[in-house]
């Protein structure tokens, strides 16, 4: 029977060039697996690509979402441009993706290395550091928001001047300089386990063996997790990199719960922006142009960062 | 079986385009189920009319539902933010809910004159309370002089009270504004918050601007907002200047809570209902929840706040409350519209009314007014009394400018000039 399906290649004289290669190719999508797969690939393409893709026309329109649509051309990309809200949301959306992927690949990577150690309480440790993950973005924003009370008795203010660090109290929302940092270090407490778990599997991988050997060698503790694991771990830090880098680049519920993007436009994010726009103020056609602009910059992004961290892997 | 797979160029074609043919029948029906709307109604039939309203309309259409036994309904009910993503959308897509939250005037993506604009609301104006609505508040109403809301009354903006905290200032509610700041500074003497300010939650920033808007422009110019849509007036050359510089005094003499753009509008509520602050300036309509933080409801009362130093120039803010509106192109508009009629009843305007704490539409005998509206009472009857600055004004954009701009103001990241540029652009934008 599979042989019916697929004949082996191998049998077949291949055809040299191009055209040999397109219809290898073409062989490959007619094949079994790909039978299996269609169903789904159907309903995803109805259910995703297809509105995905026919909403891309709404960018080039000024549709507010009710009445009739008219095609104004490159308009709201020129608008993109010189909006000053829209300008300001980008460069937060920035900061925050850079602050988050720093900050929670570092705290994920030493959580990972502690629980990793023999220690006894290692599996509900694990299961503590990973637990907020699993909880809803929008209650761990709401969450914060007492912890960010700014009253000086209450909340993270309360704890502070309870260990005697009150000079270090702060309206941690409430400040437009603040405010988006307060969101990374929520984002950080939520996520920090969950890229834990995936630095956890990395080190899993890492064989005992090689530790062992390089003991046997000399090397002290630091010189084996940089020359043993860090290099074996490069598969785990690709994937929470870029998690990490496209969950900061598309950051909408914790802002949206916890400030609106506020004070002022202090945390506005691209998405927080985009939202807004549709939902808020009915500039259907703008909201598009700025999502489709979001989604190319985080394509454009993850692509980069897979050319460069997967060559660093180690096979 | 196996033959059939045999022949695998003809069963792969096959496979791929039964697979292609049922995604095209899914996609022709989905395409179907949205676009069967018809205007005119009548062939409900019995059937199950959509309710979606938002949460602060539940308790009374819960009330009223259960009486009315002429149709029957499916509600849901949702936040507002919610609801404005949800219903927006269905409107757009043809497959609104029959009768639907709809927002007063003009300036937010779900008001009345923003859907109406696009034909999609049922004109109402055939029923009887239509004829009832106040001339003052009928651009809340009416497009083209046409109504295509539904409306049980209005709430007012104040100053939410602590009686208890009052008396141990010795202080009474003032009736201007030098009195207004003279209560504020003996309660701050007495080692008390005057004004709790929940400014982080966005919508409660534009709250004191509201209470003073009404004295500082209205009762000077009463045709503001037809000449700032006329071009001929603007935020920066009016007395919207003298509101900012009044919010921004209050500010500077320490009358409100450290950090008001960290503090919630929960925070804000709890600080008064447990006596921490004296008062809160609020809408109306959260009086209900004031009541449930305080230990004892009777604890708390309201007053106007004069925003003028002569008690004749104090006018009030008194919005229409959210209402409903039956979509033009649903299936069962007839069922809706009597649906609507039927609310409109004085009785049921009345019940809306107290259920809600608003004053209602129109009154009668039977209409019972929370005792805490009633010092705004005279200010409706006198004619000043506007709505809500935000009913009138032309696009969706300005009220969220005017919430950045007063955090900006309170976070000293802007000067009362740039926020009233800011809000004079946003409002010429088309």
């Amino acid at each position: 029977m599979t042989s019916t399906l697929r004949p082996a290649p191998a049998k077949r004289a291949a055809p040299p060039g191009a055209a040999a290669r397109r219809r290898r190719r073409g062989a490959r999508f007619l094949s079994p697996p790909w039978w299996f797969a269609a169903p789904a690939l159907a309903i995803y393409a109805l259910v995703v690509l297809y509105p995905s893709l026919s909403g891309i026309v709404y960018a080039f329109t000024d549709w507010n979402g009710l009445g009739e649509r008219s095609f104004n051309g490159l308009a709201n990309f020129s608008k993109l441009f010189d909006d000053e809200a829209a300008r300001g949301s980008l460069v937060n959306t920035l900061l925050l993706t850079v602050a988050i992927v720093l900050v929670q690949n570092a705290v994920g990577l030493l959580l990972a290395l502690g629980v990793h150690a023999k220690i006894k309480s290692r599996t509900v440790l694990r299961v503590v550091f990973f637990a907020p993950a699993v909880v809803s973005p929008v209650m761990v924003a709401f969450l914060w928001k007492y912890i960010y009370n700014p009253s000086p008795d209450a909340g993270l203010n309360g704890i502070l001047g309870a260990v005697g660090l009150g000079g270090l109290r702060q309206d941690w929302l409430g400040n437009p300089d603040l405010a988006i940092w307060s969101i990374a270090g929520m984002v950080v407490w939520q996520f920090a386990g969950y890229s834990m778990v995936i630095f956890l599997a990395g080190l899993e991988g890492v064989p005992a063996e090689l530790h062992e050997a390089a003991m046997i060698d000399g090397a002290s503790r630091w010189q084996r997790f940089r020359h043993v694991t860090w290099p074996l771990l490069a598969p785990a830090v690709t994937i929470n990199l870029m998690l990490s880098t496209i969950g900061g680049l598309k950051l909408f519920d914790q802002v949206y719960a916890a400030t609106n993007g506020g004070p002022g436009h202090a945390s506005e994010t691209l998405s927080t922006v985009l939202y807004k726009q549709a939902f808020v103020f009915g500039n259907y056609g703008y909201s598009t142009a700025i999502a489709l602009v979001l989604a190319l910059f985080v394509a454009a992004v993850s692509m980069i960062q897979i050319h460069y961290l997967r060559g660093r892997e180690v096979a | 079986m196996t033959s059939s797979y045999g022949t695998a160029a003809l069963s792969r074609r096959g496979f791929l385009g039964l697979t292609g043919g049922v995604a095209a029948m899914g996609a022709l029906a989905a395409c179907g189920g949205t676009s069967g709307g018809s205007s005119g109604g009548g062939g409900g039939g019995g059937a199950t009319l959509r309710l979606v309203a938002v949460a602060d309309q539940q308790k009374p259409l819960e009330l009223l539902l259960k009486e009315y036994t002429k149709s029957k309904f499916s509600a849901s009910y949702a936040p507002t933010d919610q609801v404005q993503t949800s219903v927006r959308t269905q409107l757009g897509a043809g497959n609104a809910p029959d009768v639907h939250v709809v927002f007063p005037g003009d300036g937010s993506a779900m008001s009345m004159a923003q859907i109406a604009q696009a034909g999609l609301l049922a004109d109402l104006s055939d029923q009887a309370w239509t004829k009832r609505i106040p001339p003052g508040l009928k651009p809340a109403f009416q497009k083209d002089g046409k109504t295509f809301l539904y409306s049980a009354g209005s709430s007012v903006i104040g100053a939410i009270y602590n009686k208890k905290v009052f008396q141990e200032a010795g202080v009474e509610p003032p009736t201007t504004w030098s009195e207004f700041l003279d209560v504020c500074e003996k309660i701050k003497k007495k080692g008390k918050v005057p004004i709790a300010l929940g400014a982080q939650t966005q919508w409660v920033t534009q709250l004191i601007t509201y209470a003073l808007v009404p004295s500082t422009v209205y009762a000077k110019n009463p045709k503001f907002d037809e000449q700032m849509r006329a071009g001929s007036a603007s935020f920066a050359n009016s007395g919207w200047k003298d509101a900012f510089d009044m919010y921004l005094e209050l500010q500077k003499r320490g009358y409100f809570n450290d950090n008001p753009n960290g503090t919630t509008l929960e925070q804000q509520t709890s600080m008064v209902a447990t006596g921490k602050a004296a008062m809160a300036i609020q809408v109306s309509a959260v009086l209900p929840d004031f009541r449930k933080a305080a230990s004892n409801a009777d604890d708390l009362d309201m007053f106007p706040v004069p925003g003028a130093d002569d008690a004749n120039q104090v006018w009030v803010p008194a919005g229409v409350v959210v209402g409903l509106g039956v979509s033009a192109r649903g299936k069962n508009v007839d069922e809706a519209k009597a649906f609507l009629e039927f609310l409109g009843q004085q009785q049921n305007m009345n019940r809306w009314a107290e259920a809600v704490a608003c004053v209602p539409l129109t009154r009668d005998s039977a209409s019972k007014i929370d005792p805490v509206l009633k010092s705004f009472l005279p200010f409706i009857d006198a004619n000043k009394a506007v709505p809500f600055m935000d009913q009138n004004w032309p696009n969706a954009e300005i009220q969220p400018a005017h919430f950045a701009v007063v955090q900006e103001l309170l976070g000293g990241r802007t000067t009362v000039a740039k926020a009233l540029a800011k809000l004079d652009e946003t409002y010429r934008k088309k």
